[in-house]
């Protein structure tokens, strides 16, 4: 077991629970719009958010290159202000990581919301709670265990991230190269057995994760 | 809406639930089921200090007897408790009005009794107006003192519940209340004491409305009902039937009869040629059973029935 190898799991790790944090942050409002709101627009917002889980990773990483490299429509604004580019640091990673796993905790999420019977929303109008009140105090509660699993979801999904990783973050070991991408390079140089330790490990902890996440959701109430 | 309508929602149409200072009572209740009962009862009152919504809370316990119940989440209640709470978290902020969708039809016969009584305790000893949405007569009498009757979404009548139930305003209002033997007959003479009218070959006079005088043309359509248990049999062994008591006088035939448990229900054909009123009878007719077996009547198919005028409910037409 290398140093680099262990740098790789820090990172992964790392990315996955920053983009797991970005996705309860942007995901389970958006989950909220699509199920409680009627406006313009939510089909394709819908759609949006869903593509990455049927596009293939490298396609989802190219408009991700598109939309933030250094060339990009928002990377270059940023980088003449900033000197900055989001491409190849770890918080491309992130991003890649994010933008792929979001289908994931916004469908579940989704579900979830709508499964919660609107008369409780109801009677917390009646009784004096704002929607953004009765969505915190009432909603989101009731649908807890599904946003949960969504967060669940979505940690594994941001841990096993690949070809968007790739294509926005490149392969740079210490930098950008997630498990993964370890993984890969591995392989690719004959190194087997840091390839199985990694697979090893990355295999441990997605299934460590899924056994918390069942045991959580499945405590009452 | 006939322009006595009592709920003004004119008003306050535009305005937001939480703008409205209703409570309000949902079918099945909708208690938060995450939140224990002491927690529902003070969601209505965020925003006021904690002292002031703990003491409101345990007020409100104490009243709707839900002592001990506090830590309990909404599952663990039976029908009856969970009724109380949902009535407590809609009055616990003191709303002005309290409204009821229903509140007594998921639950089943004995227990929407009890729990009725139950409601109407509490709203009596509340002392705030409430409003309660039933489709259910007897729930409404038994808890309200003002009845307003709606069908096909608008309001037909809006009454003292007695003179609802002792004068519906039209044949609507009476069908909707399942009134019996809601017939029709044909105006002879009518004036503001009574009505004579002509009905399966019969003259009969009914009372006029001492509320609201119908006057309605000689030869016109004239609807009217006759309560079932108004009707009186005339013993035979007590001479014939007297001009002075027995008004509206009428021979009649036991053609079948239903028991209801404590009364009996006859279906009684006139003894007049042409087609029965109401399919293969003429009136309806409620005995209890201690009467019914006094007169025999499983023997004893053919009656002298008479009915007073009083009894004889005539019921406007538009």
């Amino acid at each position: 077991m290398s140093a680099e190898a262990l740098t790789a799991l820090w990172l992964s790790v790392r990315v996955a629970v920053v983009a797991t944090a970005a996705n309860a942050v942007i995901g389970i409002p958006l989950a909220y719009l699509l199920a409680r709101r009627r406006f313009a627009g939510r089909g394709l917002l819908d759609l949006l958010v869903t593509l990455p889980l049927v596009l293939p990773p490298t396609v989802t990483g190219y408009y991700l290159i598109v939309l933030l490299g250094r060339r990009g429509w928002l990377g270059a604004p940023l980088y003449a202000l900033t000197g900055w580019s989001v491409a190849f640091t770890w918080w491309a990673a992130v991003v890649a990581a994010t933008v792929m796993a979001m289908p994931l905790i916004v469908r579940t999420a989704r579900a979830a919301i709508e499964s919660v019977n609107p008369a409780y929303e109801k009677a917390a109008f009646t009784l004096g709670r704002s929607e953004w009140r009765t969505a915190l105090e009432v909603t989101l509660p009731l649908a807890r265990k599904g946003l949960l699993a969504g967060l669940v979801l979505a940690f594994a999904r941001a841990l096993g991230e690949f070809g968007a990783t790739l294509m926005l973050a490149g392969n740079i070991p210490g930098r950008t190269q997630t498990v993964p991408l370890a993984i890969y390079t591995a392989a690719q140089t004959g190194e087997t057995g840091e390839a199985l330790w990694l697979v090893v490990m990355l295999t441990a902890l997605s299934g460590a994760v899924l056994v918390a996440a069942n045991r959580l959701g499945g405590r009452a109430p | 809406m006939n322009g006595r309508t009592l709920l003004d929602t004119a008003a306050g149409v535009d305005l937001p639930p939480q703008a409205r200072r209703l409570g309000y009572v949902f079918q099945g209740y909708a208690l938060f089921p995450h939140l224990s009962v002491a927690d529902n009862l003070a969601f209505g009152l965020r925003g006021r200090p904690r002292a002031e919504r703990q003491a409101r809370v345990r007020e409100v316990i104490a009243r709707l007897g839900l002592g001990g119940l506090a830590d309990r989440y909404p599952r663990e209640l039976s029908g009856g408790q969970q009724q109380r709470v949902a009535l407590g978290r809609a009055l616990a902020p003191d709303p002005e009005l309290v409204l009821l969708d229903e509140p007594l039809s998921a639950l089943d016969a004995p227990l929407r009794r009890q729990l009725r009584d139950d409601l109407g305790a509490i709203l009596s000893d509340w002392g705030k107006t409430a409003v309660l949405v039933t489709h259910d007569l007897a729930e409404a009498y038994q808890l309200a003192s003002t009845v307003v009757v709606y069908a096909n979404g608008r309001a037909i009548q809006s009454a003292p519940r007695t003179e609802l139930l002792w004068q519906p305003a039209s044949e609507a209002v009476a069908r909707v209340m399942g009134i019996r033997n809601i017939l029709r007959g044909s105006v002879v003479k009518a004036t503001a004491d009574g009505i004579q009218f002509r009905w399966r070959g019969q003259l009969l006079e009914g009372a006029n409305s001492p509320t609201r005088s119908y006057l309605p043309e000689p030869g016109s359509a004239l609807a009217f009902y006759i309560r079932p248990e108004y009707v009186r049999l005339i013993r035979k062994d007590r001479g014939g039937p007297d001009a002075q008591h027995h008004t509206n006088l009428m021979s009649a035939t036991v053609v079948r009869e239903a028991d209801a448990g404590t009364v009996w229900t006859l279906y009684l054909r006139l003894d007049e040629p042409g087609p029965p009123a109401q399919g293969d009878y003429d009136l309806e007719v409620e005995v209890p059973k201690l009467v019914y077996e006094i007169l025999e009547i499983p023997r004893d198919r053919s009656w002298q029935i008479s009915i007073h005028r009083g009894s004889i409910q005539v019921l406007p037409s538009a």
